[in-house]
């Protein structure tokens, strides 16, 4: 187990979102997590990389068996976990490169590695963004600012691929994607995939799951993990919607 | 050298200025305005009272000759350097905007036997370089700069001191933006532990179809005001900026007028501050539009970042429309580092305090980019991050 999730509790603002949910990723699967609006789905993202807005009132997240819960947000991206932001904020002023290389190189550091350099960096990116199909002006435009919504998803498997975490965790990351984008951004993830890696999968659509060929398939509603099974759920959930699950309860 | 002050200056004394100078006008502004107070509509945010009040050492027009260098260096006042192909001397001037908000502005004009011309006469890259190394001195220059038309000019203006603590420099442009050119000041101004204290007043015209930047990027601990009053002609256009970067104590920003007077014409004015410490940024900004200023696009806004539990902001963007045919728009915020790009950051791994100084630096960066020529970008940008190196975010 990379991840374990134990009687999450958890709120925004005053509002309890999270209601004493269980989950646990296993090294080296895919997870994806499908549910109605306002379940707790991103709320759940948030929680695990230690998002501002979310306080956690109960329960434990532990990582490679250690709480993750005093952790910052920067000490939990350096001990790799990554979250795809479901609308990535943009940062006028802020070189795309030279953040994403002070990234790298912070992970680097914390790992015993040396830095790379500007010009080794600038390889490595331009190696990943032609994979992706990004164009080369990604490296010397502003973060996300005036990106479309294809090239935000596309910018963020890109840096999981430079950062190269071990939990993954991908919010919505099919949102506002033609098929061809779908198929790219697929693409870099399922590169990413190897036996110690674990993926977190929220969606609501099976689309993508199509690609990623998930190892398990989580409903999360009300706050709760209400069932867990194999990738045949989907098509059910897909045509009968996600009540019955209470009903079968 | 004899000694002066400002709120002491008699009847007599003016009558001295204008025995040397026929500017009859001049003293009865000064008279009917009055010295700024902290009542003052234009000097209400910063404390230029007590500056005026001091006595201040103050040396007769003494011009010295000027010499060939790659750069205009303007002493204590007065010209010493000025390359070759730009016509620098000094001259008498007869066209002071008398529609000017500023008492200082007249004063600067009163106090100034003979204004500095600058005549450019082809496309120009200029560098300007105000050095002050006389303390417990008031020391007021106007500069007029005057180019050709279908001509394209830019001024980078730096400055540096060396003992001139405690002194008042009073100085300003008289500009005209000749019909069909392009004209941009750049102004680079780094002042800490009070090194000086300036009150820039400047007049600018931008006649048809011409078009005006000026851009401010002023660092520091200490304080000073600029006050632009700048007119619009049929076609012509300004885009202003200024991005302050204060610390301590400093006073600091823009009161300005722009006034739109012939059709099509456009303005855009932006400032965009950065607070520590208990620092008080200034954008008091007036922008008027003319009934004769028909189709008329206009655009400010100013933008503060709060980084002291005691800095503060003084946002009055202002609109005054005499007509129906225009675009305009106008807004000010105010307030911390956006917590989301703050966590975007974090997320992948960057610390918090490093997340800071880049979000900080990126807000100074969307305006110092403006700035085409990369060597003089990069000048500004060096400057803006010594004066915010100094400072130990942690």
């Amino acid at each position: 187990m990379i991840l374990d999730i134990k009687n999450l509790h958890a709120k925004i603002g005053d509002k309890e979102i999270l209601k004493g949910l269980n989950l646990s990723l296993e090294k080296g699967k895919v997870h994806a997590i499908m549910g109605p609006n306002g379940a707790g789905k991103s709320t759940l993202s948030k929680a695990i990389v230690g998002h501002y807005d979310v306080e956690i009132t109960a329960g434990d997240i532990s990582y490679k068996g250690k709480s993750l819960l005093e952790l910052s947000p920067e000490e939990r991206a350096l001990e790799g976990i990554f979250m795809s932001f479901q609308n990535p904020v943009e940062v006028p002023g802020v070189n795309n490169a030279y953040f994403l290389r002070t990234a790298l190189n912070a992970k680097r550091i914390h790992d015993g590695k040396e830095e790379l350099n500007a010009a080794q960096f600038l390889r490595l990116m331009r190696e990943h963004l032609t994979a992706l199909g990004m164009k080369p002006d990604m490296v010397s435009r502003s973060l996300n600012e005036g990106f479309s919504g294809g090239e935000k998803k596309r910018n963020e498997i890109l840096q999981m691929l430079i950062l190269e975490p071990d939990v993954i965790i991908l919010d919505e990351i099919d949102s506002g994607l033609d098929i061809d984008a779908l198929k790219a951004v697929s693409e870099g993830i399922n590169q990413m995939k190897d036996e110690k890696r674990s993926f977190l999968v929220i969606t609501h659509y099976s689309r993508i799951l199509d690609y990623l060929k998930p190892d398990y398939i989580h409903v999360l509603k009300d706050g709760k993990i209400l069932k867990t099974a194999g990738v045949d759920l989907v098509e059910k959930l897909e045509s009968e919607g996600y009540d019955w699950i209470k009903d079968e309860l | 050298m004899r000694l002066i002050n400002l709120t002491q200056l008699s009847a007599i004394e003016l009558d001295e200025c204008r025995n040397k100078h026929p500017k009859h006008a001049l003293i009865e502004k000064v008279q009917t305005l009055g010295l700024p107070t902290r009542k003052s509509e234009a000097y209400r945010y910063v404390e230029v009272e007590p500056l005026l009040r001091e006595t201040y050492e103050y040396a007769e027009f003494a011009p010295k000759p000027i010499v060939y260098g790659e750069k205009i260096i303007i002493e204590d006042g007065y010209v010493t350097t000025a390359p070759k192909g730009i016509r620098v001397y000094y001259s008498d001037f007869d066209d002071v905007n008398m529609n000017h908000y500023d008492p200082l502005y007249f004063l600067g004009h009163l106090l100034s036997p003979k204004v500095i011309m600058i005549e450019i006469d082809g496309d120009s890259d200029i560098e300007l370089l105000h050095r002050f190394t006389k303390s417990n001195t008031l020391i007021s220059y106007r500069i007029v700069i005057k180019n050709q038309t279908n001509r394209h000019a830019s001024i980078y203006e730096y400055f540096e001191s060396k003992n001139a603590q405690n002194s008042l420099i009073l100085y300003g442009y008289d500009i005209m933006v000749t019909q069909d050119s392009t004209l941009g000041i750049i102004k680079n101004q780094t002042i800490n532990d009070n090194a000086y204290n300036m009150v820039a007043s400047h007049n600018v015209k931008v006649g048809k179809q011409a078009s005006m930047m000026l851009k401010t990027f002023d660092f520091g601990d200490s304080s000073a005001l600029q006050l632009l009053n700048i007119e619009l002609d049929t076609h012509a256009m300004v885009d202003t900026g200024h991005l302050l970067y204060l610390l301590g104590h400093a006073k600091r920003g823009t009161v300005s007028k722009i006034v739109h007077k012939g059709e099509h014409t456009h303005s855009t004015q932006e400032a965009k501050n950065i607070l520590d410490d208990g620092a008080r940024g200034i954008f008091d900004a007036l922008i008027k539009v003319e009934q004769s200023a028909k189709y008329t696009k206009t655009r400010q806004n100013s933008k503060a970042i709060l980084l002291g539990e005691g800095s503060f902001m003084v946002a009055k963007p202002q609109l005054e429309i005499y007509i129906d045919e225009l675009e305009a728009s106008h807004g000010s915020t105010t307030g911390q580092l956006n917590n989301n790009q703050l966590f975007y950051l974090q997320s992948r791994g960057i610390s918090k305090i490093e997340a800071r100084k880049m979000l900080i630096i990126a807000f100074a960066n969307t305006l110092i980019e403006t700035i085409r020529d990369g060597r003089q970008q990069e000048k500004i940008q060096k400057s803006f991050e010594e004066a915010f190196y100094k400072k130990d975010l942690s």
